[in-house]
């Protein structure tokens, strides 16, 4: 099964699908299969999804707002730093 | 389409810049010129940096400057600035400023899917932080 991930910016003109690429990217290279989507802020609040990817500055605002685990990433093109977010993810989640 | 976007009279590379603030006002230069974007979009761009920090910074390097679609955009539009000395900011040096101006949320992805795509490749990167516009061109099949 596939995980359902969020990558949530502010703007809405394309950092989240930037970081939506990295995130498909990094997970192709772990062997993880991923569904992403992209949302601006609002529409993010109360959506299904097994986990945020965001920067800072959202994350903060949706952790206080939202349940699903929400997992911080400042440079959204960084393979290296979106790696480590996913793994973060991953040991909180045994493969189903 | 990128190129429809991204041009080689919208390409510049420089020795430095005293500031960020600076390298985005001339990164935008081509665009202010072609009026695809109006001074508004300039310190929208600027000002968002100073209000929500160094987010613009997408990887070591590289800074992709922009603000809401549509305020002070003419028409979608990207422009670049290499420098050969770094410029900090807000902690992060930076060498590519690539200013997208985007008119809603959805014409310019396509293009900026594209450059990302290239922007990951290891040997691609390699060649924007080398600076040299003509085989930056070259790479994004300008």
């Amino acid at each position: 099964m596939a995980y359902k991930f969020l990558a949530v910016c502010g703007f809405g003109v394309g950092s989240s699908m930037v970081l939506k690429m990295t995130l498909e990217k990094v997970a192709r290279e772990r062997g993880i299969e991923v569904e992403v989507e992209t949302m601006d802020l609002s529409s993010a609040k109360g959506s299904g999804a097994d986990a945020i990817f965001t920067s800072q500055e959202l994350g903060d605002e949706l952790k206080r707002s939202e349940k699903i685990p929400v997992f911080p990433v400042k440079r959204y093109m960084d393979k290296e730093e979106v790696g480590r977010a996913i793994d973060d993810f991953l040991a909180t989640h045994e493969e189903v | 389409m990128l190129n429809e976007l991204l041009n080689r009279d919208r390409m510049q590379h420089q020795k430095g810049v005293e500031s960020w603030q600076e390298a985005i006002r001339v990164a935008s230069g081509p665009l202010l010129k072609e009026h695809v974007i109006d001074e508004m979009y300039v310190d929208a761009m600027i000002q968002s940096v100073e209000d929500n920090g160094p987010y613009i910074v997408l990887k070591d390097y590289f800074a992709l400057p922009h603000a809401a679609a549509g305020k002070g955009v003419y028409v979608p539009g990207m422009a670049l600035l290499t420098l050969e000395d770094p410029v900090d900011l807000k902690g992060n040096p930076v060498k590519i400023f690539l200013v997208l101006a985007a008119i809603d949320s959805s014409t310019h992805l396509e293009a900026l899917s594209q450059l990302s795509e290239q922007l990951m490749d290891d040997e691609v990167y390699e060649v924007f932080l080398s600076g040299d516009l003509d085989a930056i061109g070259n790479a994004l099949k300008l």
